[in-house]
């Protein structure tokens, strides 16, 4: 095991912490939020730097990173609490695409890696919880290609996505992914925002109608695709979850060290000191296991690779709603306000157990693999 | 020894539960079991409704115009109240400023505000928190300076409830700025509509307006709505927080909440059964089931002894409170599950009509739990609480 990055890592991450340091201020994400659509400019400057095509193979315009690297450059991205669709696109898009094979790797990777396309996985149905098994969203062959029924919702950042990668049920009953683009006609959009400063979008679709080459996988090839897709999107969110965790444990170092109360800082109070104490060891584990988790992603046992990410992701949910609850508490009255960034860490923090799977969901994983 | 309610206690249960389920009305309690943002008007309209019944004043006595309950005839109540679905009762009144008056207040300032009181003819705030002051209440900077019949009063209150209804203010304010800390403090109730005070909103985790800060520019208080004797509001603010703090256990806000987790968890279906009969999420309920037995044992020992008149105890009762509270929001929100996700403030209003694209508590439950976070803030921090035990009970 070599726990060092590589030059070309510590480069990326260091101009990452430059970028989003100077363009991911607190007024700018705030300002960012409220407009409600993608900022596009910021969106190009992370393509410059090459976050979008990180991993994706140079033949389809990427840099054909190892999977290693999502942990520096997503570590990065959560400490700057970076809102746009990383992770829906270029890691999860990139994935399931990847996993696809055939014509639509050439056909929409290189977009998704110079960001001129965004992607976003539409897999989960209105009350069906976590199960990622299509059901209730039909696709029929048609003469001219496929018609597409059914709903899904919390697509992530699915009202800036340009296509959406659709898990469906086909006629047979096994599952396939279709790519839908989204001028297709026959689609109804809600954009809601979510309770983290992000978007999800609820698709309906009603006879919508594809082309025959809307088809990216079908059976057992498409369920490892979604899985792969998911497997990264928990990988990179676990990476996120531990910098953001890092990033809000400095903030919370910092206000208690200038808040003072019975005239002294608030930091000389030991009782505070364990709390922070506390946090700093809850962080370093989630760190270690967004490690876990980006090395499951080349783990050739499937049972074993299944068993990493489930408990990695379990604990980025638990270390990071221990950690965002004490911050807030640390703050005091302020940390209840909407006035100060630690309420944005928190909220993140917060929502990355019901993303991608929460922790009984993961227990579920591990008991099954037990 | 005798454990079991009496059956007068029992008979009063069930007159209270009666009551709640004939009067409390409608829009009100749905707004309040769905998790929606209540109005003015919402909590004027139930206290209104208890006055007509000769329960406006459920913690005061009888010469003030209060129903005498004991404690534990107030703890039923309260919790067949709130597990109807009703508004909380305004505490700035009830159970702030009015017992401060009843102990320590003129004759002339109990006949002029008392009254007003249960039917909230007079909406209170407390004024005492300061942006730099906060769990160290003793630092305020506040000044309150004579001037011939009055005062004027210069200053910043922050964290102020429900302030932008408000008609009056008790606030601390030094008086003696040569004192040390907790001397030199007094107490006056001042006009919210006087000029010089500026009420502005402080949004909050979950996109909501519930506290605000005040700014005191020169505003003028008469000399006689000073409480007690000039100097030694820092008595009766000590007095005022230990009512405060027995409330605090929220006994009646854990059993709404655990009745509104269990419907939540019933109408949840994970993979084709309810949420409620997995049993991973079965006995995350039945600890939490668990947590309220024993909170609710032991607000009756509290509330039994001496009347419920709160000693550091109430500490005890803070602590845990908030912290059940804490977890009730979050196995809501873990109910709702992938729904808690999207979120809009605006869903939170009953007029906007719709509440988000999930199921109807879904989105009010990842609010809830950003906002549950300050039960272990407000009312002196989890910490203090800590260290009024460490140094007040257990003697250290």
């Amino acid at each position: 095991m070599d726990f060092i990055y590589t030059e070309e890592q510590r480069m990326l991450a260091d101009s990452l912490r430059r970028l989003v340091d100077q363009a991911w201020t607190f007024p700018q994400r705030r300002a960012r939020q409220a407009a409600g659509v993608l900022d596009r400019q910021a969106w190009s400057a992370l393509a410059e730097l090459g976050v979008l095509g990180l991993n994706i193979s140079q033949d389809f315009g990427g840099f054909g990173e190892v999977p290693a690297s999502l942990l520096p450059v997503h570590l990065e991205l959560g400490r700057g609490l970076v809102s746009e669709p990383v992770i829906p696109s270029a890691v999860m898009g990139a994935a399931l695409l990847d996993a696809c094979g055939g014509a639509a790797r050439a056909r929409w990777l290189p977009p998704v890696a110079a960001g001129e396309a965004i992607v976003s996985v539409a897999y989960q149905e209105p009350g069906r919880r976590y199960d990622t098994d299509p059901q209730d969203c039909l696709a029929t062959e048609t003469a001219g290609g496929w018609r597409l029924d059914g709903a899904k919702h919390l697509v992530w950042h699915g009202a800036a996505a340009s296509v959406w990668l659709v898990s469906a049920r086909g006629a047979d009953g096994r599952a396939l992914l279709l790519a839908v683009p989204a001028d297709a006609a026959g689609v109804r959009v809600t954009d809601t925002p979510t309770l983290d400063g992000a978007r999800c979008a609820r698709l309906d679709f009603d006879g919508a109608v594809l082309p025959s080459d809307a088809l990216l996988a079908q059976g057992e090839e498409a369920e490892r695709a979604l899985a792969q897709a998911l497997q990264w999107g928990s990988a990179a969110l676990c990476a996120h979850a531990a910098g953001a965790m890092e990033r809000l444990l400095e903030i919370t170092v910092d206000y208690l060290k200038t808040r003072k109360q019975f005239g002294q800082p608030l930091a000389s109070f030991q009782a505070l000191q364990h709390r922070l104490a506390e946090m700093l060891v809850a962080k370093e584990l989630a760190l270690s296991m967004a490690y876990v988790a980006v090395a499951a992603l080349t783990e050739p046992d499937l049972a074993q690779r299944r068993r990493m990410i489930a408990s990695a992701k379990l604990e980025a949910a638990r270390a990071g709603r221990l950690v965002a609850q004490m911050a807030v508490q640390l703050h005091g009255g302020m940390g209840m306000t909407d006035e100060l960034e630690v309420g944005d860490y928190f909220k993140r923090l917060t929502v990355v157990d019901p993303l991608l799977g929460d922790i009984a969901e993961q227990l579920a994983v591990l008991e099954e693999l037990a | 020894m005798n454990l079991t309610w009496t059956p007068q206690e029992r008979r009063f249960q069930e007159e209270v539960r009666a009551f709640a389920e004939a009067k409390l009305p409608q829009d009100i309690r749905d707004k309040v079991l769905r998790h929606q943002r209540l109005e003015r008007d919402d909590y004027v309209r139930w206290h209104n409704i208890l006055a007509d019944q000769g329960w406006g004043a459920p913690n005061w006595p009888v010469e003030h115009g209060g129903t005498g309950w004991n404690a534990m005839q107030r703890l039923i109540f309260e919790v067949e109240c709130f597990k109807a679905g009703a508004p909380r009762l305004l505490p700035f009144g009830l159970s702030m400023i009015g017992p401060v008056l009843m102990k320590y207040g003129s004759p002339e300032l109990q006949a002029r505000f008392l009254p007003r009181i249960p039917r909230v003819e007079d909406w209170w705030c407390q004024g005492y928190s300061e942006p730099g002051s906060g769990s160290d209440l003793a630092s305020l900077k506040t000044r309150a300076e004579r001037d011939g019949d009055g005062y004027v009063v210069n200053g910043q209150k922050t964290w102020t409830t429900l302030a932008q209804y408000a008609d009056w203010m008790f606030c601390l304010a030094r008086t003696d700025p040569e004192a040390r800390a907790q001397r030199g403090i007094s107490m006056l109730l001042l006009d919210m509509r006087a000029p010089g005070v500026t009420v502005r909103p402080i949004r909050t985790l979950d996109g909501g307006h519930d506290v605000n800060e005040v700014w005191l520019e020169n505003v003028r208080v008469p000399a006689a709505n000073l409480v007690g004797e000039e100097n030694q509001g820092w008595t009766y603010a000590k007095y005022l927080l230990g009512h405060e703090r027995t409330g605090i256990a929220g006994l009646g806000h854990c059993h709404r909440e655990l009745g509104i987790l269990k419907r939540m968890a019933e109408n949840a279906r994970s993979r084709g059964r309810p949420l409620l009969s997995d049993s991973r999420m079965r006995d995350r309920i039945s600890r939490i089931e668990v947590d309220i037995m024993a909170l609710e044992m032991l607000l009756l020992r509290v509330a039994a002894s001496n009347d419920g008149a709160p000693g550091p105890e109430a500490s005890v009762l803070k602590i845990r409170g908030s912290e059940i509270q804490q977890d009730l929001a979050m196995l809501q929100m873990e109910v709702a599950g992938p729904d808690a996700w999207p979120y809009d403030p605006d869903w939170m209003f009953a007029e906007a009509g719709w509440h988000g694209p999930g199921p109807e508590m879904a989105a009010a439950a990842g609010a809830g739990y950003a906002d549950m976070r300050k039960t272990s803030i407000y009312g002196g921090t989890t910490e203090v609480q800590k260290g009024i035990i460490a140094r007040q009970v257990l003697g250290l």
